[in-house]
This record gives C-alpha cells, sequence and structure tokens, in this order.
C-alpha cells in the first residue's frame, strides 16, 4: 500500500525521520533502516537539515526504498532554484520516490557554511504549486514534459508559531497550492494541539504530530530557548529532572509514546512523525509504549 | 542612498602598496551622510596616509561622485595635479569608484570603502536596507513592506517555521517580515492581501548588468 492509501484508509500513520549521516559511512544509518523496517509506514529523510551539509535526500531515500522503506523525500528551497528543484523531482519520480515534503528550508546561517549564498529562487508555497503542475505534465514554465510525475505532496507546519495567525494564513496556501498531508514542528502541549486541529479539521489533509523525544531536562530547556516554535511545558521538564540523569532518557521515551497513545486513543490527528534525533534505533520501543507494535 | 562602510586602514593600506602620491575623491550625497566620504574624511585619510610616508597631492569631494560626466567637468581644475599623482582614492560606493575609472582610464583607481547595501536614514548615520532593486516590486501585495528584502529568505507567502515570537530564526534582532506585513495588513484592514498567493518572482527583472535610458530615441548620443 502507498503511503497517501495508508493515511486514507483511516489507519493511525507512523513515519519517523532518518537524517543523513555527513560522509559515506552509512553503517549506523542502514542499521537504523532495518531496525525500522516494517514497523513504520514511511521514512522521512532529511535534506541538509539545520543547513549542515550532509548526503543528498534523493541518494538516501533510494537506499530507503533497497532497505525495504518507503521514503518520503524532503525538499527545501535553500540550495536549489527552480531548475534543480524541478529536475530533482523528476529524477526522484523516475527511481521510484513517490512522496515528497515541501519545505523552505533553515537558513544557511544556521548551519556549518554560513558563507553559503541561500537559494530561496521560490519558497514552499510555490514549490507546491511546482510539484502539483508536475504531477499535471507540465513544468513551472507551462512546458509539456514526455512524462508526469506521481508524487503524494506534503508540508510543514508549526502549531505552537507565535503569533499563529500568520502561520494559520500560510497553512491555508500551502493546502490551496496542493498539499495533501502536513508534518508539524515538534508539539509538546496537547492542548494547545487540540486547538490548532480544530483548525486543521477544517481542511481535507492529514496531519502527522510531530514528536521529538526529550532526552533530558537541559535538551528540554535548551529547544525551548533556541529552537522556534518549540514549547516545552514546565511539568516534562520537572518530570524529566525528578527522573535524575540515568532516567532521563527512558523517561523522554515514556512522554513521547503517552502524547502518541493520547493522539491515537483520543483520534487528535491522523499519525505522528517521530524525530529521534540520531537514535532512530529507539523507535520501535517508543511504539510499543504506545500500544502501536 | 547607498550605503557604505569604511574598510580597515590596513587592508586599503596593502592594496596601494606599489604607489606614494594619491588623489582622493569624496562624494557629498550618500557617502557624506554615510560618514565615509565627506570632508571629515578627506581630511582623516589624507592624515593618515601622510603618517605613512605618503604624499596626497589632493582632495576634492564630488557634488554627486556617480555621475560620470558631472563628476568629470568638476574634476578638469585638477587634470595637471592629478596627471602627476600615481593613484587615486575613492571615497564613496563601488559606483563611484568605477566613475572615476571611467574618468580616468589610465590611473590606478582604489577605493577606501565597502558598499553594503541600498539603505533608508532612519537617524541620522543609522540606516536600514529596505529595497533589494530586484526589479519587479510587490510592495503593493504585502502591505508595503518588502518581504525580499526584510525576510533574509525573501519568502513571498508567510512567515517560515523559524519566526520566533516575532522575531526572525537568522537574528533575534531582526524582526520578522511576515509578522510585520501581517499586524501592518491587520491595522489597514486589508488581511485577506495576506491570502493571496504571491507567485515565483521574476528574476530575470533584475539580470546584471543592467541599463536603462528615459531619453528620447533622437536625444541618444551618437
Amino acid at each position: 500500500m502507498s503511503f497517501s492509501d495508508i493515511l486514507n484508509s483511516g489507519k493511525f500513520v507512523v513515519t519517523a525521520e532518518i537524517g543523513p549521516p555527513k560522509g559515506t559511512d552509512i553503517k549506523e544509518m542502514l542499521h537504523h533502516m532495518q531496525v525500522l523496517r516494517g514497523k513504520i509506514d514511511a521514512a522521512n529523510i532529511t535534506d541538509n537539515q539545520s543547513a549542515v551539509m550532509r548526503i543528498c535526500s534523493l541518494a538516501v531515500c533510494k537506499l530507503a526504498m533497497e532497505n525495504g522503506l518507503e521514503p518520503v523525500l524532503q525538499m527545501t528551497c535553500r540550495d536549489r532554484n527552480r531548475i534543480g528543484l524541478q529536475s530533482d523531482l523528476l529524477g526522484a519520480s523516475v527511481l521510484g520516490i513517490k512522496n515528497v515534503l515541501c519545505m523552505t528550508g533553515d537558513h544557511v546561517s544556521a548551519g556549518d557554511h554560513k558563507q553559503a549564498k541561500p537559494v530561496y529562487d521560490v519558497e514552499s508555497v510555490q514549490l507546491l504549486k511546482i510539484v502539483d503542475g508536475l504531477n499535471d505534465g507540465r513544468d513551472m514554465s507551462g512546458n509539456d514534459l514526455k512524462g508526469a510525475t506521481d508524487f503524494y505532496q506534503g508540508a510543514v507546519v508549526t502549531p505552537e508559531s507565535n503569533p499563529i495567525e500568520p502561520q494559520l494564513i500560510k497553512f491555508g496556501k500551502k493546502v490551496t497550492a496542493g498539499a495533501k498531508f502536513f508534518q508539524t514542528q515538534a508539539v509538546y502541549d496537547m492542548e494547545g494541539f487540540k486547538t490548532f486541529m480544530g483548525h486543521a479539521k477544517k481542511f481535507p489533509v492529514k496531519i502527522l504530530a510531530g514528536i521529538v523525544v526529550l532526552k533530558s531536562a537541559g535538551m528540554a530547556n535548551f529547544m525551548n530557548k533556541f529552537v522556534p516554535g518549540i514549547k516545552v511545558p514546565q511539568v516534562l521538564i520537572d518530570e524529566l529532572k525528578a527522573a535524575g540523569k540515568e532516567k532521563a532518557l527512558d523517561t523522554g521515551m515514556d512522554i513521547a509514546a503517552r502524547h502518541i497513545k493520547q493522539l491515537k486513543d483520543e483520534a487528535i490527528c491522523d499519525g505522528v512523525h517521530i524525530m529521534a534525533i540520531g537514535m532512530e534505533d529507539k523507535v520501535p520501543d517508543i511504539m510499543e509504549r504506545a500500544g502501536l507494535l | 542612498m547607498i550605503v557604505t562602510t569604511k574598510r580597515e586602514f590596513k587592508d586599503l593600506l596593502a592594496n596601494i602598496k606599489d604607489y606614494n602620491s594619491f588623489f582622493l575623491i569624496g562624494c557629498s550625497e550618500c557617502a557624506s551622510l554615510c560618514g565615509t566620504g565627506g570632508e571629515p574624511e578627506l581630511e582623516e585619510l589624507k592624515e593618515a596616509l601622510e603618517k605613512e610616508g605618503k604624499t596626497v597631492t589632493g582632495i576634492f569631494r564630488a557634488k554627486t561622485g556617480c555621475q560620470v560626466l558631472g563628476t568629470k567637468v568638476e574634476l578638469k581644475p585638477f587634470k595637471d595635479t592629478i596627471g602627476k599623482t600615481e593613484a587615486i582614492i575613492v571615497m564613496s560606493c563601488g559606483a563611484g569608484t568605477q566613475a572615476a575609472v571611467e574618468i580616468f582610464p589610465d590611473k590606478p583607481v582604489y577605493q577606501s570603502n565597502d558598499t553594503i547595501f541600498l539603505g533608508n536614514m532612519t537617524r541620522y548615520q543609522m540606516f536600514d536596507e529596505r529595497c533589494s532593486l530586484c526589479g519587479e516590486c510587490i510592495l503593493d501585495e504585502t502591505g508595503g513592506i518588502c518581504p525580499v528584502t526584510a525576510c533574509p529568505k525573501g519568502l513571498l507567502n508567510g512567515p517560515c517555521g523559524g519566526t520566533n515570537d516575532g522575531n526572525c530564526e537568522v537574528s533575534q534582532d531582526i524582526k520578522c517580515a511576515w509578522v510585520r506585513i501581517y499586524e501592518r495588513l491587520n491595522r489597514i484592514g486589508r488581511l485577506d492581501d495576506m491570502k493571496k498567493t504571491i507567485e515565483p518572482k521574476d528574476w530575470s527583472r533584475g539580470q546584471k548588468p543592467r541599463a536603462m535610458s528615459v531619453r528620447k530615441k533622437e536625444e541618444k548620443k551618437k
């Protein structure tokens, strides 16, 4: 079953993020793929995340397929102009990649090549329209393609963005531009997320709640301070603190599992997107604790 | 105006090391307001060069240094002096420097400033970048605030996920362009403008080098 079929079947979907490594040693990543195989519905392959140069998403999507995973190709607008983006999308299509997540991309100033020229020839809303056009058999200049693509395209949204209104307006534009599914920034406040879902449910799209596994109280504090759009409530930080250093990660996994279970049991959204950030091998354990395996 | 910043004096010295006598050209327009090419700066550089054992044969503040013909006419009285001078240092923007290159095709021309952006002067000697000269203005669609310039990513359809309590992910000193646009449109009762999708820009409008003439055809130089 394709990723879109699974999402439309009503099953509570689980995707996990795989961050390609920096360098050609892919042993650990292949191990993560093996661990996730048969457990998750799709693997989301990041595109030079945090603007740090790594193996490209396209090549790793192909490896994911060879290792039995359904890949979601993340595509940012930071490093390629409209020619490069469309060309890579055609390439992805002929390699059999079916799902694409269109995003703007972290600014180069966040990464490890700060002197790079950021591209942003187009941005996420426009990229979604480009994918829609390629699916219709034409490029963004209106030229006919010899063979159309058949992508299932998604986008991202930050439910805890402050102020929220501009974010919701952009969310609406992404839906109009053709986004079929959304993956959210990490959410920790389930009540706040329900408010966002009250708005999102008015649109014919699938929503996967972002789950970032907390490894320690320090990480939670760091994210609150430095990662835009992420708010870890104090009660969770206290819970991690009370667990002590040894047990912090275990508690973080419990918190993630608890949230996933609540999202599923209360049918708050259509699934979750787990970002384990280097601990992809822990994802099955979290799913088990959430009652999904 | 064109905003310039002074280069490190040691960098200028390294560039001009092959020459000993200089004629300095400043500019009464932008560079004077930026404090990089007005009378005080001309005097200051003259003094600094002389301290390094260099000779300054003359200083002159052009009325508008980027205006090639006008500056050429203004500099006529200095023809002999400049003829005997080894090199010229321009204390304005890159356009001013290149005007001097055109006026003095046989002389080495150096510049004492870096040219950084087209800016609005918000207070005396304080400048903000508001326009990127992209060639295709979308201000009418964005409440009069330019996201091509005010957003580090130049986003055209709303804030990215990096917007942070109204500030930008790139720097807390930058207010999120799209939060500003949202607030402005809300204030003037035009929030619906933000719901319209802005199409990808036609960057060919900014293809370099750009030139334009508003002269009537018959007036064109033969």
